[in-house]
């Protein structure tokens, strides 16, 4: 489904990444894999290290991390929210919705209107989209999207396709009223059929968690995985990208009118830098155009990825430019979508970490 | 000294809005939503009916006490899924049905809401689960939607918004819930008064104005007095979050289970609601006379006569029959209320109701419509394939 | 809000929990309807007899009946 929208802008970008790293040669250990093997993966996939939340650390309290920085520094002021939206896949509670405990915690006015969708890879995307949507309505002139995952606490450690790869954040994009912006596009696909390759078995309502679902089982490739466990279809999820993403971008971008070089910036979702390189191969794109940094130094944090390579590449570039970028968020669900439009003018875009 | 750090300088000197909860005063969040309709309505709940009679003896009641509870809260029978259905089942078999009989076609269908707060997993997305069970094509747009009592109303904000940004099809929105996974049998404050449901609302752009109007509020800092303390990730599933204790009379639950602090979820309910129907009342330009019925959350019995007591709304126009019937089934009571006590009316005519879903967040919503003729406006058993 | 006729709150309280009569000094928890339904009656009558809200943490503070209507009388200033 195609989408424009108009008059809308994002006028800055946090990211929250928990404070200690974890480093693949130290997990290494936990593998049923002899280290020589697991040293060669590190080196194709590119893992070096990742931040993941110390046990107990939920979404809230990450985004109730980044609001308040936000609010003691001044960039931003807790009654001029008219929107919360959450975009999590791992809530503090299947019952009140998140956003409404970090509205509480937070002490934002009444007529807040707080969402939780939801969503992973392509969350930033969709979240961006709810937000456009919500600032359609007179009463809305400050949505705060916040993506947010905590996905390490349920992978499993001796999941060597699974775990070097995760990792834990939050961001907050601010998205306002801006009568100047120009025209943002966007295109959305989404494809239940495959829903089974990006999945957590255990744990909702189709499968409770019992002690059962916890048992670690050799899921048939040295890997041990519980029900209650990330599962992921590597090769699916290649396959996948490889044959939907480039096609969406490209009918995206001819819908736009956009030429591929007029594009500064490529900021997809990271599910490592292997897939990356490849989708950028394909494209025609070069990498210094795709950044893929964002595993090898933090780790794939399912919808916050985009943020975090927004943040971690740009910096204060963004405060001072703008640039006209292509986001592309694809996975589970599976969901393929990408937007185009201006980033630049920013009150601010970086990364804080979490203690 | 660039434009931001002035800027920081001017805000931090700034003493944050402490805000006290009871937030009757402040003002609501208003919507207006034009030129879209309702074109079906169908609630789907468990063939099963269980008796609150058949199941007294679960309870650690006196016979005398479980008739005061049943007569108060207007208790008689319930709807509960059997083991292994959950919300999407009620959900697919209702849209199954719809398209079945030729109300919908699938082409028709521009996106797809979920509004639950039992979905099948973490992830994949449920809404996308059943966009494949029902092999619905990949320009559909899937979301799910965490709400509870308000998720009926919140779930048609989204739908609204969504049609004036998509260029064809209607918005399918589904509300499942199957709340008693979340409260034990044993339990005779929640026990008797739940229900399992599912709806599918089918949603779509109309030539004519229809304006609808929309007042929304929300207050975090209460959340607490609805909550599942446990299962999701503040409060890891575990042995311990599965045992079940008895917190006070009666009450008998563990933490992975709906806990109640029933004494504030009332105080909220007659406090905060009744002021912002009058604000939707106004908002819209109508009186308590001009509206056909109030069609409400349904938590039980007493508390819905209270409402309309307190508001002075004549009984009949506030149905509170739902709970006896099919028990509460959070976001789905609204859908339920509306084809249990005004389907045949919704099908031959039209009626202008006020809307209102509160609870869970908490959250509070209302609505003012012209509702009707619609398609399809009935109530279905589920029965498993 | 005139101030509160006490007779009349006592025999609003007799007809919740179900006996002839509640004098003042009555302990709360010694009445067998004592319950969470009772409790809510209470809530209902306060708000819609007497206009005022109740805690659940304030119900569960007071002993006496006297307690009670002292509580309420005490939200109507």
């Amino acid at each position: 489904m195609n989408f424009s929208f108009r008059r809308k802008r994002i006028s800055g970008i946090l990211a929250v990444v928990p404070a200690q790293e974890r480093f693949f040669i130290e997990e290494m250990k936990n593998f049923n894999f002899p280290e020589t093997r697991s040293l060669k993966l590190k080196e194709v996939m590119g893992f070096d290290k990742h931040r993941l939340v110390e046990p107990g650390v939920c979404v809230s309290d990450l985004a109730v991390f980044g609001f308040e920085h936000l609010f003691n520094k001044g960039l931003l002021r807790p009654d001029d929210l008219d929107a919360l939206i959450l975009v999590t896949q791992s809530p503090d509670h299947f019952i009140p919705p998140t956003s409404n405990i970090i509205q509480g915690r937070l002490k934002l006015k009444p007529d807040t209107f707080c969402l939780d969708i939801n969503q992973g890879c392509s969350g930033f995307v969709i979240g961006l989209i709810q937000a456009f949507l919500l600032l359609e309505q007179e009463s809305v002139r400050k949505v705060a999207v916040v993506n947010a995952d905590v996905l390490s606490r349920k992978t499993s450690p001796k999941d060597r396709n699974s775990f070097p790869l995760i990792g834990d954040a939050a961001s907050i994009a601010i998205v306002e009223r801006d009568a100047e912006a120009s025209i943002i596009h966007a295109n959305l696909k989404m494809d239940g059929t495959r829903n089974e390759i990006l999945m957590i078995p255990a744990g909702g309502f189709r499968l409770p968690s019992t002690p059962e679902t916890a048992v670690l089982n050799d899921v048939g490739d040295n890997n041990l995985r519980a029900r209650d466990h990330l599962r992921m279809d590597g090769s699916a999820v290649f396959n996948f990208v490889q044959v939907e993403v480039p096609p969406l971008i490209e009918a995206l971008l001819s819908q736009a009118s956009v030429p591929m070089n007029a594009v500064d910036y490529f900021f997809c979702h990271q599910p490592n830098r292997f897939m990356l390189q490849k989708l950028a191969d394909k494209m025609q794109i070069p990498y210094a155009k795709m950044p893929s940094n964002v595993v090898e130094n933090f780790g794939n944090s399912s919808g916050v990825t985009i943020p975090t390579v927004i943040t971690f590449n740009m910096k204060e570039r963004l405060l001072k430019e703008k640039l006209k970028v292509c986001l592309a968020g694809f996975g589970v669900g599976l969901t393929w979508c990408a937007m185009l439009l201006d980033l630049g003018f920013f009150d601010f875009n970086n990364i804080i970490e979490y203690k | 000294m660039g434009f931001i750090q002035a800027q920081g300088s001017f805000f931090k000197n700034e003493a944050r809005d402490r805000r006290s909860s009871g937030c009757s005063n402040d003002a609501n969040m208003k919507c207006i939503f034009r030129n879209k309709r309702i074109n079906a309505i169908l609630s789907v709940v468990p063939a099963q009916q269980s008796r609150f009679d058949d199941e007294r003896s679960n309870y650690n009641l006196t016979e005398e006490k479980a008739g005061r509870m049943k007569k108060m809260m207007g208790l008689d029978r319930h709807r509960v899924a059997p083991p292994g259905v959950c919300s999407s089942d009620l959900c697919v078999y209702g849209l199954q049905q719809l398209l079945n009989e030729g109300t919908l076609k699938k082409e028709e269908i521009g996106a797809l809401l979920f509004v639950s707060q039992t979905p099948d997993y973490y992830l994949p997305p449920t809404s996308n689960v059943i966009q494949g069970r029902l092999g619905l094509g990949h320009d559909v747009i899937c979301l799910d939607l965490n709400q509870g009592c308000a998720g009926f109303v919140i779930g048609l904000m989204q739908a609204f918004m969504l049609l004036d940004m998509m260029d064809a099809g209607k918005v399918v929105l589904l509300n499942g819930d199957t709340a008693s996974k979340l409260v034990d049998k044993h339990n005779r404050v929640t026990y008797p008064l739940i229900g399992d449901a599912g709806s599918v609302t089918v949603i779509e752009r109309c030539a004519e104005e229809n304006a609808i109007h929309l007042c929304l509020k929300m207050d975090g800092s209460r959340h607490r007095a609805l909550i599942v303390p446990g299962g999701a990730f503040r409060l890891p599933s575990s042995p311990e979050t599965l045992k079940l204790a008895e917190a006070e009379e009666g009450v008998v639950q563990s933490l992975e289970q709906i806990h109640m602090d029933g004494a504030a979820v009332f105080n909220f309910t007659l406090e905060d609601v009744p002021p912002q129907i009058e604000e939707v009342l106004s908002y819209s330009g109508n009186s308590k006379e001009s509206i056909d019925y109030f069609l409400f959350h349904q938590p039980n019995q007493f508390i819905l006569k209270q409402m309309a007591d307190k508001m002075k709304i004549p009984q009949e126009k506030l149905p509170n029959n739902i709970v006896g019937i099919y028990g509460n089934s959070s976001s789905v009571s609204i859908p339920v209320n509306i084809t249990h006590n005004c389907g045949k009316q919704l099908r031959n005519g039209a009626l202008r109701v006020c809307l209102s879903g509160f609870g869970v967040g908490l959250t509070w919503s209302s609505m003012v419509m012209n509702l009707g003729p619609l398609a399809t406006c009935q109530t279905v058993d589920y029965e498993a394939a | 809000m005139t101030s509160m006729n006490r007779p009349e709150f006592y025999q609003r309280l007799a007809e919740i929990l179900d006996v002839e009569e509640v004098k003042a000094e009555d302990r709360l928890k010694n009445f067998d309807e004592w319950d969470s339904l009772s409790v809510l009656s209470v809530l209902a009558m306060a708000d819609s007899k007497y206009g005022v809200a109740i805690r659940a943490e304030e119900i569960r503070s007071v002993v006496t009946a006297a307690d009670l209507a002292g509580l309420v009388e005490a939200k109507q200033e």
